[in-house]
């Protein structure tokens, strides 16, 4: 496909509907991540991909144009824009994972223990399963975003 | 028969990366890096629990039996341990190698080439 | 998570790398703020060296700490173990990056450091801690990883043309080493059924009773013998090291010279005089010249010849080159020859026919090898410093343009001066015992009637003459002679030279008050000698075997 033509209307609709999609799947595998298949890494290359199509399809400058109704700025200028928040992203996942584990030293346990808690009884879900690794999970989700999307900006931006 | 064609697949695999990492073109190198690090993936999950038990706490503190244990009970369960080590594995080969690609893409912003007989290191 | 599981709560022993890796996250976030980044650096690394100095303190009185991350018992859980031989790797990597993080925050330039340099580094130093810390192989593999990938980033930190194409082959050549060692780990794993270090050692030691068979396991940790050696750059797989030493900054060139080389040093010993000196295989292996029974007795032999061939084609490559780095790169590889010379000598007298004697020798060869460990790290360490102040002052270590730099930089000079001085191993200097202690590994070995101890012997030898040669021809090429024009222009970095100068002054402390040095490293000996004192530190749960 050359540059400079724009891709198929098909190609842009299916991306409509795929994007929430994806990202949906990716929050289901995020949430049941502590003890089922899924967790913050696979939840956060999903959501990736949902980024990478966005790229792929409507170009890299959409996502700030449309959705965050700013000024995309220079390409080339490094550590520009969103490049830049994508970087905060990784920070903070860090800075979350590590705390998560922190936190059960300040509580007298061995770094990084996990624990977990049943809420019941609630309205229509009856039990609610509420698990520390959650945080972790979380942490890891956002380091992984980060991570992934400031390459993909970094390279697909040269 | 399962292990005869994992063990096939397995040795073509490196095989095949070794190939390409001895080629002269940077990407078909990195690809021969990434194609052995997945096959060393597989092969760990091939490795998974060929002895003993399934080093799983199963609850009240008895221990599953492993499925590959020889007449295990309908109530085996598959080992764990190598898919949690080699999901680690690919996140870390995952990182590796878009960080190889980065390096290939600036070492031919340097070079203004992509054959290793003309990229000299010192 | 049940309460009654017996957790160890020793915090102290997490300390270290809770702090490196808390750093590294709090440098991140304040990447827009330089000044602060670089005070919560050096903050972060002075926690570091609290942390290991509390942690030495508590392991050396109290002896082996462990400790269950997340509260699983071992083997299932990850383990920490810090014995007094971990304690001692992170003793040296403590003194030394501190050095090395003050240096590296006057010498990179602002840019640099605010991109990502003090996160980078800290993560290097996490990678490192956990690599000494471990009681699981395969989060060895996890820390070898995390601290090579930093590394991977620092080697093309200048991002030129050198840069890029050493850090391609760089990359490239771990990659296939950390695939290998994935494949040994997972072998090991098919084959003991454990992935714990004293696990794999209480296994090993008993085979029969887990029902495993242990020759697999030789040709495995051979394979892990390979990566361990490519990480300590030992010949063959030595022909990275220059380039890259080259490509990194100064500073970095330091860290990966003084303590990274030493995590692949620490792990043959760990892995080959700890975990795999309990397995014996049957009957020996009937090949020439490997007559032992014991895992150890193969090792002795190939360790020799790598040993042997590093000393050589470090001091034949660092005679023949005319650039500091490459002189300091091609001296590591011969150094890493004389510390794992000695581990090889007592490796060979493992098996049980030298009699009660060889116990007592080995214990000599692991201290040999860790003092060695030491004074290689700090000296190394202080030398590429050095030639780190050279470049920022003169803007070339090209020992074609240098020249007069006593004159101009006495205190730089001098420092180079004792460096070179501890690298021969004169007395008073810490490089004086490491020699020693070397040579009365072969001596004793010798009189022993341990074969190879003479060659040995002589290969020490011919390695030292090299050493004395390569460091006296940068002296009186770079350092003597008339002022060039480019050390005349040059305006030497007061900071710079205090930290080289600081680190002089510890190569003469080390020297000086090494009785209590010693002692250090014979508790770190005997506790790598110590399988079994090792398994009952970690103590294992009893899985009975179907």
């Amino acid at each position: 496909m050359s540059l400079d033509r724009q891709p198929t209307v098909i190609a842009r609709t299916v991306t409509r509907l795929v994007v929430p999609l994806i990202l949906v799947t990716a929050l289901a595998l995020l949430f049941q991540g502590h003890n089922l298949p899924g967790g913050g890494f696979i939840a956060g290359v999903l959501t990736v991909t949902a980024f990478a199509l966005v790229y792929v399809i409507f170009g890299l400058d959409y996502l700030e144009a449309e959705l965050l109704d700013r000024n995309p700025g220079t390409r080339y200028e490094t550590e520009s824009g969103i490049i830049r928040e994508y970087g905060t992203v990784f920070a903070v996942g860090l800075a979350v994972a590590v705390g998560s584990g922190i936190a059960a030293i300040a509580l007298g346990y061995p770094f990084l223990t996990q624990a977990v808690a049943f809420v019941e009884p609630l309205p229509i879900y009856h039990e609610l399963e509420v698990a520390s690794a959650l945080v972790f999970d979380l942490g890891v989700y956002a380091v992984v975003v980060g991570a992934l999307l400031t390459i993909l900006a970094e390279v697909g931006s040269e | 028969m399962t292990q005869v064609i994992l063990a096939t697949v397995l040795g073509l695999l490196f095989a095949l990366g070794t190939y390409l990492i001895l080629r002269r073109d940077v990407v078909r190198v990195v690809w021969g890096v990434s194609i052995i690090g997945q096959a060393a993936n597989v092969y760990l999950v091939t490795m998974g629990g060929l002895t003993g038990q399934s080093p799983i706490l199963g609850h009240g503190g008895e221990h599953p039996v492993a499925c590959s244990v020889p007449d295990a009970g309908a109530n085996c369960v598959t080992d764990p341990l190598v898919q949690a080590l080699v999901l680690t594995a690919i996140v870390i080969g995952f990182g590796t190698t878009a960080f190889a690609l980065v390096l290939t893409y600036r070492l031919y912003q340097e070079h203004n080439t992509l054959d290793l007989t003309e990229v000299t290191v010192e | 998570m049940s309460a009654d599981l017996a957790v160890s709560t020793t915090h102290v022993v997490v300390a270290p790398m809770l702090a490196a890796l808390v750093t590294a996250v709090l440098t991140l976030g304040t990447r827009r703020y330089d000044r602060l980044q670089r005070v919560l650096s050096l903050l972060g690394i002075g926690a570091y060296g609290v942390g290991v100095i509390v942690l030495t303190t508590r392991v050396l009185s109290g002896g082996t700490l462990t400790y269950q991350l997340s509260a699983w018992p071992a083997p299932f859980g990850i383990t920490l173990v810090a014995d007094a031989l971990a304690v001692f790797m992170l003793a040296l990597a403590a003194l030394t990056t501190v050095a090395i993080l003050i240096f590296s925050v006057a010498y990179v330039d602002e840019e640099g450091q605010r991109v990502s340099y003090h996160p980078l580094f800290h993560f290097m130093l996490l990678g490192v801690s956990g690599s000494f810390l471990t009681g699981d192989i395969f989060n060895l593999f996890v820390w070898f990883e995390v601290m090579l990938m930093p590394s991977y980033v620092f080697v093309v930190f200048y991002s030129g043309p050198r840069q890029t194409a050493a850090a391609l082959q760089y990359t490239v050549l771990n990659l296939v080493g950390s695939a290998l060692m994935l494949v040994a780990i997972g072998g090991i794993y098919a084959t003991t059924g454990t992935l714990n270090m004293a696990d794999i050692t209480r296994r090993l030691a008993d085979p029969a009773a887990f029902g495993i068979d242990p020759a697999p396991v030789l040709g495995l940790s051979a394979i892990l013998l390979l990566v361990f050696a490519l990480k300590a750059g030992i010949v063959p797989f030595q022909f990275w090291v220059p380039p890259a030493y080259r490509a990194a900054p100064a500073p970095i060139s330091a860290f990966l010279a003084g303590v990274t080389k030493k995590v692949g040093v620490y792990a043959i010993v760990r892995l080959y005089f700890t975990v795999f000196a309990a397995g014996v295989v049957d009957g020996g292996l009937g090949l020439p010249g490997l007559s032992g029974e014991s895992f150890l007795a193969f090792f002795g032999p190939v360790l020799f010849l790598m040993a042997l061939a590093s000393m050589l084609v470090g001091g034949v490559g660092a005679v023949s080159r005319d650039n500091l780095d490459d002189v300091f790169a091609y001296s590591s590889i011969g150094q890493v020859g004389f510390i794992v010379l000695p581990l090889a000598v007592v490796a060979t007298i493992g098996d049980h026919s030298f009699g009660a004697a060889a116990t007592d020798l080995q214990v000599l060869g692991v201290i040999a090898a860790l003092v060695y460990s030491l004074n290689h790290a700090v000296a190394k360490s202080l030398l590429f410093m050095v030639s780190g102040t050279v470049f920022d002052a003169a803007d070339t270590i090209e020992l074609d343009r240098l020249g007069g730099l006593t004159t101009r930089y006495p205190v730089l000079s001098g420092s180079f001066f004792v460096g070179s001085l501890a690298l021969v191993g004169i007395p008073p200097l810490s490089g004086f015992f490491g020699k020693l202690l070397v040579f009365d590994t072969g001596g004793q070995a010798l009189a022993a009637g341990a074969p190879g101890a003479g060659l040995a012997l002589a290969g020490a030898l011919v390695g030292a003459i090299f050493t004395i040669a390569y460091l006296s021809r940068a002296w009186t090429k770079g350092f003597w002679g008339d002022v060039t024009p480019a050390v005349e222009r040059g305006e030497q970095s007061t900071v710079l030279v205090g930290v080289v100068a600081a680190l002089a002054l510890v190569v003469v402390a080390i020297g000086v008050g090494f009785d209590p040095v010693y002692s250090f490293a014979e508790a770190a000996a005997e506790a790598a000698l110590d399988s079994e004192g090792y398994v009952d530190a970690v103590d294992p749960e009893v899985v009975a075997h179907e």
